[in-house]
């Protein structure tokens, strides 16, 4: 049985480099170079009960060769989803990088933990490095950052030290020493808020949703009307999230103006900006950030729209110490105060978590070798692509536009040539809602493309497209367009 | 370079002409665009995939082949503020050609820790498996997002698989588990989990009104669950901590009589966490006693088996360390410790089964649409706390189907084994003194005694003097960057400064034992 042993190096670095060397291949070659290329499929779709018995992944006693491995690796690309394809437009995430992927890999070779200086102090500064800079694009310019290893992990973070800046004494006594706390969310708000205060002992239905307008954005008198009504009813709102880049139709929310009404009633700000805070690298399109300066706290993924494989989310407040203040335990086995450097670079007491992995590396690298004006380049791309999109679809006939994009969200329903020019009854829009699920269904077997549908409100299924690819081009939006077409003319 | 020249090219845009036309703005210089765009992005560009061949090159010879070999320098100190002067780590308006980004690679791994040489003993993880590492390297190129069965069909099965896997080692008959961040998360989810059971209205109603609940854990456990105490609304004021014997284990008996003086003060017992491995002394609590204990007063019991949990993989150190542990509600075991797995690779396994998603799920439409083409029980996303989740279970996997179960245990085997041995030379050897007789996991504790302090009264200025030593010994150690070992003082036991050693990596051996002793010596005698 051929295998190589021990770490990468033990007498055996031939041996050893030879695996990783011919599964480095592979991955170039079938993951990137083919599994990337238009030509190839998107996803290769199995259900999955098929999967379990064509994948290979029984663990025996004994260890498996490096050919079986290799073969397995193999599979695990052929049927994974290439999120890297041009084609691939079904999240908030997709596209691949090279800087960040080294970076990515570089992360793993050095593999520590973030929490002091001590085990990583490369890692350390270089968190500080690029979290300064998205505090200074924000305008927390004497701020505190941290990463965290996803948006709604950073939304959780907001409602608590949001909570221990209003009451500092529910680090100790708990919610059972503080009033009926509720937070507000624009009904098109993330459910991590939902998940979030269930998790943090406020309970679901203290999120309470504030009526949007028919583009999906956040209505501000219906905001201030509402927390008048929760506090006649007793309760206390200390918290409004708003939606920088909202999930489905990618819009954002007038920052100012709930600026204002935070400041008058004394309530914490916060930005959930994970899918469109990126916009603000760029000089054209980050007036739709505009007012986030004058928020508490804002959540930023660039593992969305900037390009990083995940994880790589960020936590960012104007107040300087709270995250320390509010999450510190002050472990001693740890955060010895004796140590010989200077103890304020360990960042881990301000963390939930204890071990972290290191996610700034990645982005740095790929910062560093695009520059600003690279990342600036490209999300006016996708910003305009997605334009681009959306214009193709209000001149062709079958497209509907659900709504105007800010973000790179291109929401759109198609109606086939069997229900153009009838009257448009319920009836005929519960005929609507059935096209999208099979058209995805042909898309996911064929393997072409990747789009997601949803309903959202009032509105029966929609596809939702998203651009977030910096490799896409203008011939991907046009394939788009004739895909769905193809796929669904005749439904 | 093309990707400067289109900077310039759109700044040059003269708008007034293109105002004048009928198609919008964008759409006119998009065409531009299209020429000049794609340099430096496509994989089909041969400078593309150049650039990752360096890196990856770069990277396995000087990171690990280099880091990793015998007697290497395992950390080139330089204080904080100046290596922030040594790295250029400023982000400028330009681009980096791609010599530079590698060049800044080679400066990341120079002054960062070679944590895959063996003799980085200082924290509860270190070595590189390779065949983890290109399950990483796998992951990140397939870059998913474990939420759905949709966009991740591989990874989902291959969690499903793994955590099937952990529950049956466990004892789970009909057990569910997920992976997460981090071992804290882990605790805190299981703390989460708990109160779902006790009060399923908490998920909407929050903890207003509620009777006080009590989270039990022993005095040497993990602070995870002070941090989650806090974060999840119940605040430190509803910790009970419970003695432990002199080892360092939780004392069942006293864990008895703190729920029953929660109970007379009108409290909720909620959720009892046993260690099995505590950080610092390596402790096992009793987790069949402390069962019983817990399921007489019906409270949910959980195992923080982040560290300690590698001993179930073996058939020679499972029991009586990890004996009970079938009867626990949940267990929290982090991949990325003992095991070998890279960082982050934490499981919650859970007895029962449904108690995830009816915890957790929301049901979001937009992600979790009912009428997809498959059988969304897959779509485990709605398991957990996060929406967005990274793939950590490949590389775990692809390692341990490469070493099978038997590599995979001997590789703790081994670890115990050098343990041992090295507590006997630390017993036998002048000057260095055991902090306890005998440590049921792989972290070692022990004072160095310099020969200026031998032989004299032990009094209480005596060990102040000794506190002293670890963190002297440690700059030294860590400025010559030699071997990395951790210190730290231990109040609740009235421990002064003592090294913590965590034998773990693969390529430690009985001769890699007796230099740290060696070397220890050198660094401190003449302290």
């Amino acid at each position: 049985m051929e295998q190589t042993n021990g770490n990468v190096s033990n007498g055996a670095h031939g041996e050893t480099n030879a695996f990783l060397r011919q599964l480095f291949e592979m991955m170039l070659t079938e993951g990137i170079e083919k599994g990337l290329s238009r030509d190839s499929k998107v996803v290769e779709f199995k259900h999955p009960k098929d999967l379990e018995k064509i994948m290979n992944l029984k663990i025996d006693g004994e260890g498996a060769s490096d050919q079986d491995l290799l073969d397995v690796c193999s599979d695990v690309i052929k049927y994974s989803v290439k999120a890297g394809h041009p084609h691939f437009f079904n999240q908030l995430f997709g596209g691949i990088d090279q800087y960040s992927l080294g970076g990515s890999w570089l992360t793993d070779c050095m593999n520590t933990s973030q929490y002091t200086y001590e085990v990583a102090p490369v890692f350390t500064l270089m968190e500080k490095v690029v979290l300064t800079k998205m505090l200074e694009l924000i305008g927390f310019n004497d701020g505190d950052a941290i990463f965290t290893p996803g948006g709604s992990m950073a939304n959780m973070y907001a409602i608590n030290v949001a909570r221990f800046q209003r009451y500092p004494e529910v680090k100790q006594v708990g919610m059972a020493g503080v009033p009926k706390l509720c937070l507000l969310t624009s009904d098109k708000g993330h459910y991590s808020f939902k998940k979030g205060a269930s998790f943090l002992g406020i309970g679901m239905d203290n999120v309470i949703p504030v009526k949007t307008n028919d583009g999906g954005k956040m209505i501000p008198v219906e905001l201030e009307t509402k927390i008048l009504e929760l506090k006649e009813q007793g309760l206390e709102p200390y918290f409004v999230n708003a939606t920088a880049g909202t999930t489905v139709l990618g819009v954002f929310d007038p920052l100012d103006e709930i600026a204002d009404i935070c400041k008058k009633y004394g309530l914490w700000m916060h930005v959930d900006a994970a899918w469109g805070g990126s916009v603000l690298l760029s000089q054209k399109h980050k007036h739709m950030m505009k007012g986030i300066e004058r928020a508490d706290s804002m959540t930023w993924n660039p593992h969305k729209m900037m390009g990083p494989p995940l994880q790589c989310a960020a936590f960012l407040t104007r107040h300087k110490d709270l995250l320390k203040d509010c999450h510190c335990a002050n472990a001693r086995y740890l955060f010895q105060q004796d140590k010989f450097y200077d103890v304020s670079y360990d960042t881990g007491d301000k963390a939930i978590q204890c071990g972290r992995k290191v996610d700034a590396l990645k982005l740095w690298m790929m910062w560093k070798a695009k520059g600003d004006s690279g990342f600036e380049r490209d999300v006016d791309k996708l910003i305009e692509l997605s334009r681009y999109l959306t214009n193709q679809m209000r001149n062709r006939e079958g497209f509907r536009v659900v709504a105007e994009p800010e973000c790179t969200n291109v929401c759109f329903w198609y109606i086939p040539p069997s229900l153009r020019g009838q009257e448009e009854t319920s009836e005929w829009w519960q005929k609507v809602a059935k096209v999208a699920p099979v058209i995805k269904q042909r898309m996911t077997e064929q393997g072409t493309m990747l789009i997601g549908y949803q309903p959202d409100g009032d509105r029966v299924n929609f596809f939702r497209m998203i651009v977030s690819n910096m490799s896409a081009e203008i011939e991907d939006m046009t394939f788009v367009v004739n895909e769905i077409e193809r796929l669904g003319k005749d439904l | 370079m093309q990707r400067l020249a289109f900077v310039s090219f759109l700044r040059g845009l003269n708008l007034k002409k293109i105002e004048s036309s009928k198609e919008p703005p964008w759409f006119r210089y998009l065409h531009h665009k299209k020429q000049q765009m794609a340099d430096g992005y496509s994989f089909d560009d041969p400078k593309v995939i150049k650039f990752l061949e360096d890196a990856h090159k770069l990277m396995v010879e000087e990171a690990l082949v280099k880091g990793s070999s015998k007697g290497a320098k395992i950390v080139d100190f330089v204080q904080p503020h100046l290596l922030e002067n040594k790295l250029d780590l400023t982000i400028t308006e330009q681009p980096e050609a791609d010599d530079k980004i590698l060049d800044a690679c080679k400066k990341i791994i120079k002054y960062s820790i070679k944590t895959s040489n063996n003799r980085f003993y200082n924290q509860l993880y270190g070595g590189v498996d390779h065949y983890g590492l290109a399950g990483s390297f796998l992951t990140d190129v397939l870059n998913s997002n474990l939420h759905t069965y949709e966009v991740s069909p591989v990874f989902v099965t291959v969690e499903n698989f793994m955590c099937q896997k952990l529950c049956k080692i466990i004892g789970y008959e009909n057990g569910d588990g997920i992976f997460g961040p981090g071992g804290s998360f882990m605790n805190i989810l299981g703390i989460h989990l708990a109160r779902f059971r006790a009060c399923p209205n908490i998920k909407e109603e929050g903890l207003y009104g509620q009777k006080k609940m009590i989270l039990y854990t022993s005095d040497a456990a993990h602070y995870s669950l002070q941090k989650g105490a806090s974060f999840l609304g119940f605040g430190t004021s509803s910790i009970e901590k419970v003695k432990t014997d002199d080892m360092g284990c939780m004392i069942p008996e006293e864990l008895d009589k703190k729920i029953e003086e929660s109970k007379s003060k009108g409290h909720l017992p909620l959720f009892v966490m046993a260690t099995s491995g505590t950080t610092v002394f390596g402790a096992y609590d009793p987790l069949d006693k402390i069962a019983d204990v817990c399921q007489r007063h019906g409270v949910w019991s959980h195992t923080d088996a982040c560290w300690g949990g590698g001993a179930l993989l073996t058939k020679k150190y499972r029991e009586p360390r990890m004996t009970g542990v079938e009867r626990m509600d949940s267990v929290s075991w982090n991949l990325h410790k003992m095991s070998g797995a890279l960082l982050q690779c934490s499981s919650l396994l859970v007895k029962d089964k449904d108690i995830l998603i009816k915890c957790n799920g929301t049901c979001a439409e937009y992600l979790f649409q009912p009428d997809k083409i498959y059988d969304v029980s897959y779509d485990v996303g709605d398991k957990t706390i996060q929406c967005g989740r990274k793939v950590d279970t490949l590389k775990l996997w692809l390692m341990w189907k490469a070493r099978g179960d038997s590599g995979i245990s001997e590789r703790v085997e081994r670890a115990f084994d050098n343990a041992s041995y090295l507590t006997e030379r630390l017993r036998t050897t002048e000057g260095f003194r055991l902090v306890r007789d005998k440590f049921q996991c792989t972290n070692i504790c022990f004072w160095y005694i310099p020969p200026s302090l031998r032989g004299q009264s032990e009094s209480p200025e005596w060990w102040q003097k000794l506190s002293k030593v670890g963190p002297a010994v440690k700059a030294k150690m860590v400025t010559e960057g030699t071997m990395m070992i951790g210190y730290t003082p231990l109040s609740a036991k009235g421990l002064v400064n003592f090294f913590r050693i965590i034998v773990g990596n693969p390529l430690t051996t009985h001769e890699e034992m007796d230099f740290v002793l060696e070397e220890i010596h050198r660094l401190g005698k003449d302290l």
